[in-house]
């Protein structure tokens, strides 16, 4: 497969939009312990500051810093959503690829084992399992990879099953090439630029159902969310602190949602190749 | 139309299957008493001595294994989802009460944020490559980023808290005895925000896919032979382009259903309505158990029949698709 995923990227303003303004948030998250001048968990006496040079976006309720908090925040939905985009585009290109070398039953088996996935609503399988593993981060890192690469799976698998009907593949096959090592050395390194597009939906999805889980309530008490800071700032509508509080968190975390799907779309070409061409967007 | 692929019915099994595996083996595998996984400790220590005795009873955990199965499935057969111990009553009375709300907000704004979507994709792709459909492009992709429940929060301070035109919370007013036209428009008042919430968070996938499907079929050789018969442009752009672009739409709603009941569980939460997504909450915080497994059972089989009825519907709406793969 020959495309340049840095030419596609870069050619479109929202690309570029996307990759600006995701630097910038993993920048944030890279220096956290110095931009943050406190510790975003420990609280103190001083609840609902308003902003000042020493706290610039105020404090909250239980006087904790609301600036670091978002800072450190940064670092919960970075690492989760790479976390679960690497561990489920792992999963789904193994599942999808071994599926489509392999073929007959398994492959069916598989298959129908992704359609089920993806007509499920995962978003209630996750409340209803955390909710009974009262959850550190591990758990929801694995429980949302374990239930996030079948869509992946099912790409592909079709990709891969128009790749094995190609030359080099089947000369490597009639030298006696095993299913694993094709896998590796054929299927899945032709298949990089999709698997990248996938990676960066994984991580869209991982990074919003981090935060949904969080704002009701499913997240690791010792670690800083921004879906707990917007529901903790929630309860406090009736005071003017949202304004440099939930609005923050809220625009922090859509901002890396956006910048991540500009970037996801921008590469859309690679899927879909009709779409080339398209005016910047 | 009679062969409905054996392929959709298996994958609706196995996906219930899984659904009801959770249900049954998620509390027995937690260590100690599986009366104490379902309802917590909490609750445990509340309850009478009898009707924890009558509770083990009633889900035979006093039994083997696959007995406890069999119970499961009996119990399920006579529609006995559980017990609440929060609500004090049985799950499915719970549920069933809360239902029609989420029904109304689900129905409403996957209808209209379909519809909306799917115009605004036919207009958008019909212009591909103008500057209004740059805008609308960039806009809508912009849209889909802020997460459904950020939407509400917003939303809901600016017209709940700043303007104070619409209500907080709540889907009727309390203790307003009110009726008739007064009570609709009480419900209305109280359904436009969450409601607006919902169909913006959604507003993008109808559109993205159909200005997707809009570009290729544009390109088709029947839109020249319409072209060149002297169809006028609105003509072309809807019976012609639109209808065909429309196809895949279909096929989604099942998919964005799930994703839609899924916002809904967040919305709900922001403006307090009190449907199956603030149950759910609600359950969460006093650790009531029973109630979220019923409502995932329900949600989901709420979702795996329609996309059922997706799946009959499409081979009416076009003729090519053959079940027989």
């Amino acid at each position: 497969m020959h495309v340049d995923l840095k030419r596609e990227v870069t050619h479109s303003s929202a690309g570029i939009f996307g990759i600006t303004a995701l630097a910038l948030i993993v920048l944030l998250a890279l220096f956290a312990p110095l931009l943050a001048g406190y510790d975003p968990i420990a609280q103190s006496v001083h609840s609902f500051l308003a902003p000042s040079w020493s706290h610039p976006l105020g404090t909250n309720h239980v006087g904790q810093d609301i600036w670091s908090q978002l800072v450190y925040g940064a670092r919960t939905s970075l690492m989760i959503g790479v976390l679960v985009a690497l561990l489920s585009t792992l999963l789904g290109a193994t599942v999808g690829a071994s599926a489509a070398l392999i073929g007959g039953m398994y492959d069916r088996i598989m298959m129908r084992i992704v359609d089920a996935l993806i007509v499920i609503p995962i978003i209630i399988v996750l409340i209803l399992v955390a909710a009974y593993l009262r959850p550190s981060v591990w758990t929801i890192i694995v429980l949302l990879s374990l239930l996030g690469w079948q869509g992946g799976a099912r790409i592909v698998r079709a990709q891969a099953l128009s790749l094995k009907e190609k030359m080099h593949v089947a000369a490597a096959r009639s030298f006696g090439a095993g299913t694993l090592y094709l896998m590796y050395r054929h299927i899945v390194p032709d298949l990089s630029p999709i698997l990248l597009v996938e990676f960066i939906y994984a991580m869209r999805r991982a990074v919003f159902m981090e935060a949904g889980l969080a704002f009701i309530g499913i997240s690791d008490p010792n670690v800083v969310s921004w879906g707990v800071m917007m529901r903790e700032a929630l309860e406090y509508s009736y005071l003017n602190v949202w304004v440099w509080w939930l609005l923050p968190a809220g625009i922090a975390l859509s901002l890396l949602i956006i910048s991540v799907t500009f970037i996801g779309h921008s590469m859309e070409p690679v899927m879909d190749p009709r779409l080339r061409g398209e005016a910047s967007a | 139309m009679r062969i409905l692929s054996k392929r959709n019915a298996l994958t609706y099994a196995i996906a219930l299957l899984f659904i009801l595996s959770l249900n049954f083996i998620l509390p027995r595998l937690m260590p100690g008493d599986p009366l104490m996984a379902i309802y917590g400790k909490e609750a445990l220590v509340q309850m009478s001595p009898q009707l924890q005795a009558e509770l083990v009873h009633r889900f035979s955990l006093d039994q083997a294994l696959w007995q406890q199965l069999g119970a499961y499935f009996a119990a399920l057969f006579h529609g006995d989802l559980g017990y609440s111990y929060y609500y004090n009553a049985p799950v499915v009375n719970v549920i069933l009460g809360r239902l029609p709300w989420t029904l109304l907000l689900v129905g409403l704004s996957l209808l209209i944020s379909t519809v909306l979507g799917v115009v605004l994709g036919i207009e958008s792709g019909w212009r591909r490559g103008t500057r209004t459909d740059r805008t609308m492009l960039t806009g809508l992709m912009a849209l889909n980023g802020f997460p459904d429940f950020f939407i509400g929060m917003v939303l809901l301070l600016m017209f709940g808290v700043l303007l104070g035109i619409l209500p907080l919370a709540g889907a009727i007013s309390p203790y307003s005895g009110l009726s008739g036209g007064a009570l609709v428009l009480d419900v209305l008042k109280h359904l436009a925000l969450p409601l607006a919430s919902l169909t913006l968070a959604h507003l993008a996938s109808g559109y993205l896919l159909t200005r997707n499907t809009m570009i290729t079929v544009l390109k088709e050789p029947y839109m020249l032979t319409a072209k060149a018969k002297g169809l006028s442009q609105r003509l072309l752009k809807y019976r012609h382009a639109g209808r065909n672009s429309m196809l895949p739409v279909i096929t989604m709603t099942g998919i964005w259903l799930g994703k839609v009941v899924t916002g809904t569980l967040f919305v709900e939460i922001v403006f307090s309505y009190p449907g199956l997504g603030y149950l759910t909450y609600e359950a969460l915080l006093f650790r009531d158990y029973a109630i979220i497994q019923g409502v995932l059972l329900l949600v989901a089989t709420l979702v795996l029949a329609a996309n059922f009825m997706v799946d009959l519907s499409y081979s009416r709406l076009d003729p090519r698709v053959s079940y027989a793969r």
